[in-house]
Order: structure tokens, then sequence, then C-alpha cells
């Protein structure tokens, strides 16, 4: 049976879940974007992305500025003879000694740029059975910590190339073989199309490009300082002065200073909801308790007297809400949920501006922090939604001459949207006078 | 005190003998950290209410209050409606000037007005600081946000709505339902997502060259896989380190700024006080969300001052009862002293509950912007918040919201209760599960 809405009432109600869904299918939007690019990544690298992994741009020579992107046959065999040879050389290498060789690590590394970019070795014996003992965790982040040393040390060597090379450059020290055997060789899986790049495979091989290393270093140093100077560097003068500003402002205005902003007034709101549920909470649990001693009986007179205070405390903030709700302007008015936190205010500083971290140990500890966090925004939208409703259906079914069909369809479908979130519907039964 | 008064001084008249240069300077700062970046030259003529300067502030105050919502819900906003949210939105923080409310919003006049709204914004807090962390370039992976109010376009209650005339109840239980599976749809992508990122840290484990990050995020890798799109990247995050500069060099001339505004205002005609105060441009279409705040605190007026009574009576009855029974006993210097003892104790357990609604409990998520970094589970190394410390903050306010929602629920059940309860003859069959 049909249930109608007035007009304006249905404007309300269908504008609020028009914009609750709208939020849901952005945001399902933005997942699904994601995860195409999750995917994306997570599959075998396409040729035109593995084209980037070219050998680290140390070399002088630009040879060839574009050489995986363009591999013939005859360059291929040669690149598999020097790749037989680089493979015994690292042999004989290995046997020498590794200590050394880290001490001559950035002084090795102009030798390594000698080799032409053609002439990278594909993914060899070594360098599989050495992403085989990557996958323990703690080896590559010893191994990435060694390859950081060169680039601190020689960084003018390569930032003019990132810089003058088209944009396949950027990417170009993507991959990169491990400390040992890095001066030596390079990875390119281009020129053999059978050996694909898969994230989970060679995935540890990938390096950050320098110029991307270096911006983003710079940016992180510069939101530490930002930071650390936000209080040490806010002079007095110049807090005074804005102060001032600010009580120049207020005295020029013919509104009162003191009242509540409609942003305080909800946020204050939310406070006592808060502290009302606590008070109640608090207020039962200390009745249904039984002093054993007069101690104890002692102790909780006084706790209830303090509640009893703090209720009457909370009361007389309410009225000065209600007292600043009517004072407020008249004017466009702002409609679906609280706008928290939605511009820094003098009271609530934030102490740390830059990216923070957050540390997460498993897949599921992540999608429990995921979905509780959906959960959380969820709830809130619908509490949002059933005060909404409330303050439309309640008063309609109140109104209403209570008989007849059409006002047990709009109890029915008011119970069911105000009482159960619109999921279960209750059944009436009508007793039919004559019996 | 002296002291620093007197250096205070001399710095001010050293700036003063630098004169009009340093204020130059000082706008060129700030208009160098502001996202839109508007010309410094804007602000100058702002000062003498010049109205071509007004368009590039509208567009200001609107990036500014909605940072993350502009490129996309910009476009779709003419300007006129860019200003009727800009006034909501300053109206609704308190902002002292009711001048702002009566400038006619096609932009055509009140630079000098908005400029001081703006300045407004700027010293009430770190705006700029704020303003970076909103539209800063995401390189982390982050926990997947769901701000509605960002998300969606500025809710102004308007009048334009395809629903027009009365609209079938069902339609709106339709609507509930397909939120309903919405959100379901939703938290499933997210977890797959989650998994797959997950994976993608696992498996660029030690690949970043930032040590406290270890592994690479997605933004990072698909940088590597798409050079064509790093150099875009690189550019945004080059963009953003020369706005930092720029926020950092503002502070030092910040002060400048700050004596110049003051005179911006003292060339502001004073209002008179005889006029009322203002005729609201717009008229008000339908209630907003202050009608639902004002129910809701008679709603909570009720509740308190029930909550109050029922105290009243408790501590009447027990106070009676404590002085017949063992008052009489007591009034030696123990007795005084275990008092006090009692009293203090009490005190700071009510003390505590009062902190326990001020403030939120737990760390909750990081407002501003943060980036996931997988660690080996129970090492002790890395520095930052760990994801286990959000989710108990999320779970109690998960259970608090659980509390809210069934509370009033609850009341809409006594109220459906009391008005179908003066129809006779009608059994109510609640539907199973509860």
């Amino acid at each position: 049976m049909a249930v109608l809405l007035q007009a304006d009432c249905a404007r309300r109600l269908v504008a609020e879940l028009q914009g609750a869904l709208d939020a849901c299918a952005e945001r399902q939007r933005q997942v699904e974007q994601s995860l195409r690019v999750s995917r994306r990544l997570l599959q075998a690298w396409e040729p035109a992305g593995t084209t980037a992994l070219e050998p680290p741009p140390g070399s002088e020579t630009k040879k060839d500025p574009s050489p995986a992107c363009t591999p013939n046959p005859q360059d291929i065999k040669e690149l598999e003879l020097l790749t037989q040879a680089l493979e015994k050389a690292i042999r004989v290498r290995k046997g020498i000694s590794k200590t050394g060789e880290r001490g001559r690590t950035p002084s090795l590394k102009p030798g390594s740029t000698a080799l032409s970019p053609g002439t990278t070795a594909s993914a060899s014996p070594q360098s599989s059975s050495r992403t085989g003992h990557c996958s323990s965790r703690t080896r590559p982040t010893k191994g990435i910590l060694q390859t950081k040393v060169p680039a601190k040390h020689h960084p003018e060597h390569r930032l003019p190339l990132a810089g003058n090379r088209s944009p396949v450059g950027i990417g170009a020290q993507a991959t990169r073989l491990e400390p040992n055997h890095r001066e030596q060789m390079t990875l390119s899986a281009a020129p053999h199309a059978a050996e694909t790049f898969t994230l989970k495979e060679k995935g540890t091989l990938l390096q950050l490009p320098m110029a991307f290393r270096k911006v983003a270093s710079r940016n992180s140093c510069l939101w530490t300082r930002l930071n650390s100077t936000q209080t040490s560097d806010a002079t007095d003068a110049t807090s005074a002065a804005k102060t001032q500003f600010l009580q120049k402002m207020q005295r020029s205005s013919s509104i009162s200073s003191s009242r509540f902003s409609a942003v305080e007034v909800e946020m204050e709101a939310q406070c006592l909801q808060k502290a009302c549920a606590l008070l109640r909470l608090r207020m039962q649990e200390e009745l249904s308790a039984a002093p054993e001693d007069w101690m104890q009986e002692y102790r909780c007179l006084l706790t209830l007297e303090g509640l009893q205070a703090m209720a009457g405390q909370c009361l007389h903030k309410v009225q000065e809400l209600c007292t600043a709700l009517t004072e407020q302007l008249p004017g466009p008015c702002l409609m679906g949920r609280p706008l928290k936190a939605s511009l820094p205010c003098g009271d609530r500083v934030c102490t740390s501006w830059g990216p923070q971290l957050l540390l997460y140990s498993s897949t599921q500890e992540l999608q429990t922090l995921a979905t509780l966090r959906l959960r959380v925004a969820m709830l809130e939208q619908q509490v949002h939604l059933e005060k909404v409703l409330m303050a439309e259906l309640l008063p309609m079914v109140s109104t209403q001459e209570p008989q007849g069909q059409p006002w047990l369809a709009l109890c029915r479908a008011a119970y069911s949207l105000l009482c159960e979130g619109g999921e279960r519907f209750l059944t009436i039964l009508q007793e039919d006078p004559a019996d | 005190m002296g002291r620093r008064r007197r250096r205070v001084d001399e710095e001010a008249s050293a700036r003063a003998g630098a004169g009009a240069r340093t204020l130059l300077d000082a706008i060129a700062t700030l208009s160098r950290s502001l996202p839109t970046g508007p010309c410094p030259e804007i602000f100058r003529r702002a000062k003498f209410d010049r109205p071509e300067a007004a368009p590039a502030l509208w567009e200001l105050l609107f990036r500014l209050l909605a940072p993350l919502l502009a490129d996309r819900a910009a476009a779709s906003l003419g300007p006129g409606a860019q200003a009727r949210w800009v006034k909501a939105v300053l109206c609704s923080h308190g902002y002292p000037r009711p001048a702002l409310a009566q400038l006619p919003e096609d932009g055509s006049q009140g630079s000098r007005e908005l400029l001081l709204a703006f300045s407004w914004l700027l010293a009430r807090g770190p705006l700029l600081e704020w303003l970076l962390a909103q539209t800063c370039v995401k390189l982390g992976d982050q926990v997947p946000t769901f701000e509605c109010e960002v998300l969606a376009s500025p809710g102004l209650a308007t009048p334009q709505m395809d629903a027009e005339g009365p609209v079938d109840l069902r339609c709106l239980q339709w609507l509930m339902g397909k939120l309903r599976f919405q959100w379901q749809q939703l938290i499933c992508s997210q977890e797959e997502q989650c998994a797959l990122l997950s994976k993608i840290h696992m498996y660029t484990w030690g690949c970043h060259s930032d040590r406290n990050l270890g592994h690479l995020s997605v933004t990072e890798t698909e940088m590597l896989r798409d050079p064509e799109g790093s150099q875009q990247l690189l550019q945004a995050l080059e963009q953003e380190n020369a706005q930092l500069e720029a926020a950092l060099e503002w502070r030092r001339y910040e002060l400048v700024f700050w004596q110049w505004m003051d005179t911006v205002l003292g060339a502001c005609p004073s209002e008179d006080p005889a006029v009322p105060t203002f005729q609201p441009s717009i008229s008000e279409h339908g209630r907003g969300k202050l009608e639902l705040v004002a129910q809701e605190l008679q709603a909570l007026k009720e509740e308190l001052q029930a909550l109050q009574e029922l105290l009243r009576k408790e501590v009447l009855s027990r106070r009676q009862a404590w002085e017949t029974q063992i008052g009489g006993l007591g009034h030696g210097p123990e007795w005084s002293a275990a008092r006090q003892a009692l009293q203090q104790a009490v005190d700071r357990e009510l003390l505590a509950l009062r902190q326990a609604w001020k403030q939120g409990k737990g760390p909750s998520l990081p407002q501003g912007p943060h980036r996931l970094v997988k660690i080996e589970a129970g090492s002790a190394e890395a520095q930052g918040l760990p994801v286990a410390e959000v989710i108990r903050a999320l779970r109690s306010q998960e259970a608090s919201l659980e509390a809210v929602l069934c509370r009033l629920q609850g009341q809409c059940r006594q109220e459906l209760a009391r008005l179908a309860g003066t129809v006779p003859g009608l059994i109510w069959i609640l539907p199973p599960g509860r």
C-alpha cells in the first residue's frame, strides 16, 4: 500500500539518502580505481612498463638513449655472450673477498656505468637464486642500505641524468642487483620477452629513481621543518598581532563575541551526548553496587552527589547552547552530517602535519582496520539518518488519524525504517471488531 | 620583559624601515604557499575594495574551505553556488562580520570584505599547515577514509531536487536498502584492496630508499611501472616542496602582513549599529542541520533533567539514611581524615569521568595524511603509530555509536508503541531476531 510523503518532507529525506548514496558510490569508485592499479601491479608487467627497467643511468657514454625498446637479434646474441662472461666473472669475484668489495663500492660505481645500456645482463641464474633468498625479509633491507651508500656519496653523478632524460629515465634505475653484483651488472627484463617482470618474483629488485628520491627526501625534510619550527618561530609579536587583529575584527562587528558558532554548538552537543551517556552509566553502577561497609557506603553517596552536580552543569551547558542556537544568524544553512574538524581552530591544534606512519604487521590486521573504519563511518551515517528520519516520520505518524489501512501501512514502514534500519518488518494483526 | 619588548620594537621599526618591499615579499610568499596562488596584486587591490579582485578571492576562500573537494566539485558548482557555500561555512564557524553575508554572490564586489574573511581564517589557526597537509601528494598508501562531507558535494540545502511532489515511502525503503547494499559492497572491495596492498608491500620489501618506510607504496611501484605517470608525480611533489618552502618563509614575514591587515581593517567603514544587522540575501530552504541539533539538544535536556531528578531523590534518601545510621558516630579526627581522603578519591574519579567525554578515548586515526608501513610482527624498531592501537580506539568508537543508534531506535520503538497503543484491537508482532 502506497504511503505518500508530502513534497517538502520527501524532498528532504530523499536528498539526505541520495547524499549518503552518492558518498558511498564515490568511495566505491575510488576503491575500484585503486583495485585496478594494484591488480595491474601484481600481474606481469607489460613490456611498455618493463622498458623502464634500464640499467642505472650512470652511463656517461649515452650510446643509445632507448636501448631496451629496440632490441635486435644481433644485440641479443651478443648480450647473451656477455651475460655468460659476466656470470663467470661474478663467480670468480665471489670467490675473492666480499668485505673488501663493500668498501670499494663507491669507487667502483663509475666502472659499472661504463657498461653501455645495451650490455645489460638478462635475468641470470644469479638473479633468480637471489630472489629466492631475498624472500627472507631482513636481507634485502640490508642490501638496500648498502646500495644507498654510493648514491649518497655520488649524488651529483646521477642527478643530471635523471633531469635531462626522457620520462623513461625516471624509472631507469628501477632494477638493480644486490650490492655484490651490482657494480658489474644490471638487470633488464626487456630483451627477453620470456623473462616477464612480476612483482612477486622480482619486486625486491626495484629501486626508486634518483630524481624522485631526491625530491621525496627534500619533501620529508620540509615537513619536518614545518613541524619543528611551528612553535619556536612563531614569535610573540606575530601571535600578538594575530590576536589583536581578531579582537579588533570582533569589536568592529555588531555580533557579540561570546556566542557559540554553529560548529561549536554541534561539537559541544556531541560532547554532551557522550557526557550524558557516561553519567547514566556511572549512576547505574553506583546504584547497583552493594556497599560492604560504611566507608563504601559513604563513598557511594559522595559519588552520587558528585554526579548530581555534574548533571546540573551539563544541563546548564545545554541551556547555553539552546540560547546560542536561537541567536544564530539566518542565512544559508548547511545540510548533512557535522562538519567535524573541518578547519583548524586555535584550541584543536594538530601537533604534527606531515605524513605519519601507521604500522601494521599482517593483512588481517589491515583488513580489520579498514573494515572498522568503514563500520564507524557507516554507523555515523546511520545515526545521522536516524535523526533525520525521526524528525520527519514521527510527527507524521502522530498527526495522522490513527485508523485505517494507510495509517497502519505508515506505522509499519516507519517502524521498519526507524527501529530496524529498514532491514525487518513488523506484522500488525488487526482484530476484527465484530469478533 | 622590558628587554623583550624593546627587541620587538626594534624589530618592528627595522621592518618598517625596510618598508613596502618587505610587505610585498610577505604577500608574495603567502601567495606562493597557497593552493590557487592568487596574484599578490589581488591583495593590494582588495585593500582598496576594488571589484576586480573579488572573483579570485571567492575562489581562494572556496579552495581553502573545501580543499579536497575543489578539483572535482568546483567545476560542477558555479561561482554563485561556491560563494553561497563559502558564506554558509564561514557563518557556521562563527565569522563575526555580517557584511560578508550581504555581499552579492556574482563576485562583482566586496574584495576587501573577502580579504578580511581570508585573514580571519589565517589568524585563527595554522591554516597554511593544515591546508598543505590536506592537499599534499599522497605517496604512501593510506587507510581508506570515508569522509562524507569531503566526498559528497557540498551540502547546501538547495531547493532544486528531482523529487518534486509527494513520494511514496517505499521509495525511501528502497533507497535505504540500496544504501545497505552499497556499504556491503564497499566493505568487500576494501578487504580485497587491503590484501593486495599487503602483497605489494611484501613483494617490494626493502626497496625503499627511506629506511623507516622499508617497502614501496602502490603509488611508488606504479611510478616504476609507468614512468610517464611518474613525471607528473614528480612535478606535483616539486610543486608541494615549493609551497612548503614558501610556508616556512612566510613565518618570517608574517608580522608585516598582520600590521598591514590592521590598516586594511582600519580602512573599513564601521558598521552602523542602528541598521538591522542584515537581510538574508538567500531565502532559507528547508531545515538545515541546526534544526536537528536543536531537537537533539531538547531531547538531551529532558534526559539530563530526568537523570538529575533521579539522582536528587537518591542522594536525598541516602543522605538521610546515612545521617541517622552512622552520622552520629564519627566526629573524631580520624573520621574527618578518612572523609577527606574519600572525598579526594571521589573527586579524582569524577574528574577522570569528565575528561573521558571531553577528549575522545585513545588515539584515533591521524587526521592528516598518513602512510601504511608493514612491519614484522613484534619488531620494536619502527617509529610510528601501531595499527593495533587505532583498532582499539575504533572499537570503542564503534561501541559508543552502536549504543547511540540503539538508544534512538529504542526511543522510536517506544514512541510508536505509544501511538499504536491508542488504537484498540491491534496486535504488533515484532520481527524475529530482536
